[in-house]
């Protein structure tokens, strides 16, 4: 972070003694960057733009419920097997039941696994989106 | 023995309202009073949230539950876990990016109903009370424990704490205090752990081999405060005074038989090491399971223990989506990007702090399995530090338990009291700071008075049930509203009606005894297996029906909630480089045939 130049505005450090403002919120108001020509059709609901939102969208989702199935094949078929195979919950290791194992300690790993991979990749699919609406900037976050 | 116990708790209770007392000063505009001020960092503000998601049911709950009935109770701590991990899949960046404060706001945002506001705020109401309960209830049997007073006394007093702690200071001022709420819960629930494990050395325990009926360790008195009925295994010797049988005994040896034995309340038996513990008739684990089975049978007097386990897993994997009081604190986050850093951080977080309930009971159960017997379940962990280890480390880590669960209570019924006496007077009533404080007390008031009915019922049952609720009206509505256009405001209304509503139906016929036993009692007591696809069903089914009723404005909510940071910088870019867009308002009127599905 450099030094703010002087001719910015002030950056705001909470006024000590902020007048009341009324802020309505307006849920299909889109903050975008008017200096992005790639926005405009995203942005006026044109239906190439509706075309593009809809299929990265697609992608999302197709992300996140690639992630959700494998977290929960993992964790329901546990029930399942034991009761297909009730030899499985009469398992010990080193004296400690597999079912304690199991359900007290190994999906824990498995959750975070699937969440930092799925955070991993919504980011990528989030960063291809952009260098796809905005292809001439170089962003040096993306 | 309870003045550590005491101490801890004042403590405790006197931080929190102290904080509540600075946050008067620190809150400057309604908007600083309702929610604590954004833009947080990830690690911080997952703290935060933890803070204020573990309660009574995470802290005395889990483990009581594991101890009387068995390994499949710790399907609640994996599936409270699981609902944060299913909230960053489907609806952690943009419901962070949508900028809706409550769950009302996010139906009437997305699609602007003002009915369908009232059914939500409606609903929020029954989820935050059927989650106040169980705090209630948990320090009710907390102060039942250190201090001996009567089950309401401690109801009453965290109800009146916390009432009037939010009705002066908000939403507990700051986030830096929740996440204080984190770490001291993990600490009053991991040391106590840790020491205990390490008191208790490696030694192999016959109770932790698979169907094995428990055994007493070492020579072990048995206080019965109640009447209780229960039955032996095996014949054993034991020394008994006090009413058993109908017949009285003067500390005299019996030969106790494998059979049904009634005890007086009063009643203490002595039992030798390695004699078989008794099984207390009213919290048997099911008849048919033995305690190391994977399958959760609470609820439904064991029967179809599969479909039970799986209506614990849906419910609470599902769940965590529709509470009320956890959705406010998402809004702290910066961006949808720093949103779903937090929710992962929170998974950590959580992932953490579970390891500890399952250590205590695995230890309960090794060492003192008789605990369940002589008192409620739920509490088990406070009982533990001093049967474990006696003397003054015991009672000292007993106080540190005790102090942790009076933590769990305060920040957990603290968040949805605010929640929903922010509902109630936002929505129902008129806006405003006074209000809100009325309406503060006057929810504290009846989670009191109703958390007297439900003694009987298991924290994390009653805990369980309110993410049914969750699961089965706001989850359908939260992640059909982020993922699909075609959503209505008539589907979503009929879906989070149906569903919701059918569920608190189960629910309440489960509370009322109405079905004990067979399928009955599975659909009823665990009602999140058929609820929550019925929600979802019908809310799509009924959506593609009236698709003219689809908002006008449907393009732009969706680009609000999905368009990355990069392209609309929502936050930090200074004023000149962006600029807000809104469509011109051709908003859905009174005519259905202006509201036609998208623009045209």
């Amino acid at each position: 972070m450099t030094a703010p130049d002087l001719g910015d505005p002030p950056p705001d450090l909470g006024d000590p003694a902020p007048s009341r403002q009324r802020v309505v919120w307006r849920p299909d108001q889109v903050l975008v960057q008017h200096d992005i020509p790639g926005l405009s059709d995203l942005r006026d609901d044109t239906p190439g733009g509706r075309l593009l939102l809809r299929s990265f969208m697609r992608a999302q989702l197709g992300l996140s419920l690639m992630c959700l199935t494998f977290a929960l094949t993992v964790t329901a078929s546990f029930p399942v097997i034991a009761a297909m195979v009730p030899a499985v919950s009469r398992i010990t290791v080193a004296g400690v039941p597999l079912t304690l194992i199991v359900l007290g300690f190994a999906f824990y790993p498995v959750f975070l696994a699937v969440g930092w991979f799925y955070n991993r990749h919504a980011r990528q699919l989030e960063v291809r989106f952009t260098s796809l609406v905005d292809p001439v900037s170089r962003r040096p976050d993306a | 023995m309870p003045d550590a116990a005491v101490g801890a708790i004042a403590f405790v209770t006197l931080l929190t309202i102290m904080v509540g007392a600075r946050g008067i000063r620190v809150a400057r505009t309604p908007d600083d009073f309702m929610v604590a001020a954004r833009q947080v960092q990830p690690a911080l503000n997952a703290a935060a949230i933890s803070g204020e998601y573990l309660s009574a049911a995470s802290f005395l709950g889990i483990a009581g539950l594991v101890v009387a009935q068995g390994l499949g109770a710790l399907w609640y701590s994996v599936g409270y876990t699981a609902g944060y991990l299913v909230l960053l899949l489907l609806v952690a960046a943009p419901l962070r990016r949508f900028g809706a404060y409550t769950i009302p706001d996010f139906a009437v945002g997305r699609l602007g109903s003002r009915g369908l506001r009232q059914t939500a705020t409606a609903l929020v109401l029954v989820i935050g009370w059927f989650y106040l309960l169980p705090q209630m209830k948990g320090a009710g049997i907390t102060l039942q424990w250190v201090l001996g007073t009567p089950y309401w006394v401690g109801a009453a007093t965290l109800g009146v704490v916390v009432s009037c702690n939010i009705a002066m200071g908000g939403m507990k001022g700051i986030t830096f205090v929740q996440c204080f709420q984190y770490w001291l819960k993990l600490c009053a629930i991991g040391i106590p752990a840790l020491v205990l494990l390490i008191a208790a050395g490696h030694h192999p325990s016959p109770n932790l081999t698979p169907d094995r009926a428990a055994v007493f360790t070492r020579a072990t008195v048995v206080d019965l405060p109640q009447a209780t009925g229960f039955t032996l295994t095996r014949p054993a010797q034991a020394t008994v005074t006090g009413l058993l049988d109908q017949r009285t005994y003067r500390n005299q040896a019996v030969l106790l038989c494998a059979c049904r034995h009634d005890a007086g309340a009063g009643t203490r038996i002595g039992f030798a090491a390695g004699a078989p513990v008794p099984v207390s008739l009213a919290m048997a684990p099911s008849s048919s399971e033995s305690w190391d089975s994977p399958f959760l049978t609470s609820t439904t007097s064991g029967a179809h223990p599969l479909a039970a386990t799986y209506g614990v897993i849906i419910a609470t994997f599902f769940g965590a989506i529709g509470l009320p009081h956890i959705l406010v604190r998402f809004y702290t986050n910066p961006d949808g990007e720093a949103a779903r850093r937090t929710t992962l951080i929170v998974v950590l977080l959580l992932s953490s702090f579970y390891l500890f309930p399952t250590v205590l009971a695995v230890l309960a159960r090794a060492q003192a399995p008789q605990l369940y017997l002589s008192s409620d379940s739920d509490s088990v962990v406070l009982a533990l530090p001093t049967v474990l280890l006696p003397g003054l480390p015991g009672e000292l880590l007993a106080a540190l338990v005790a102090a942790g669960a009076f933590a769990a209570f305060l920040s957990t019924s603290s968040g949805l009291l605010v929640s929903v006496a922010g509902a109630m007077s936002h929505d129902f009533l008129k806006r405003g700071v006074t209000t809100f404080r009325w309406c503060a007390i006057t929810a504290g008031a009846i989670a009191t008075i109703a958390a007297l009915l439900i003694e009987r019922f298991s924290l994390t049952l009653l805990v369980g049930w309110a993410f049914a609720i969750a699961a089965s009206s706001f989850c359908p509505l939260m992640v059909l509203g982020i993922w699909w256009r075609r959503l209505t405001r008539i589907g979503a209304m009929a879906g989070i009606v149906i569903g919701g509503g059918s569920c608190l139906a189960a629910i309440v016929s489960t509370m009322l005894g109405v079905a004990a036993s067979g399928w009955g009692a599975v659909l009823t007591g665990q009602p999140a297996i058929w609820t929550v696809p019925l929600a979802f069903g019908v809310m799509i089914v009924v959506s593609l029906l009236t698709q003219r009723a689809v908002p006008a404005n449907v393009g732009q909510v969706m680009l609000r909630m999905h368009l990355p940071e990069a392209l609309s910088r929502q936050a930090y870019r200074p004023a000149g480089q962006a600029s807000w867009h809104a469509p011109d308002r051709r908003a859905p009127g009174p005519g259905p045939g202006l509201a036609g599905p998208g623009h045209p």
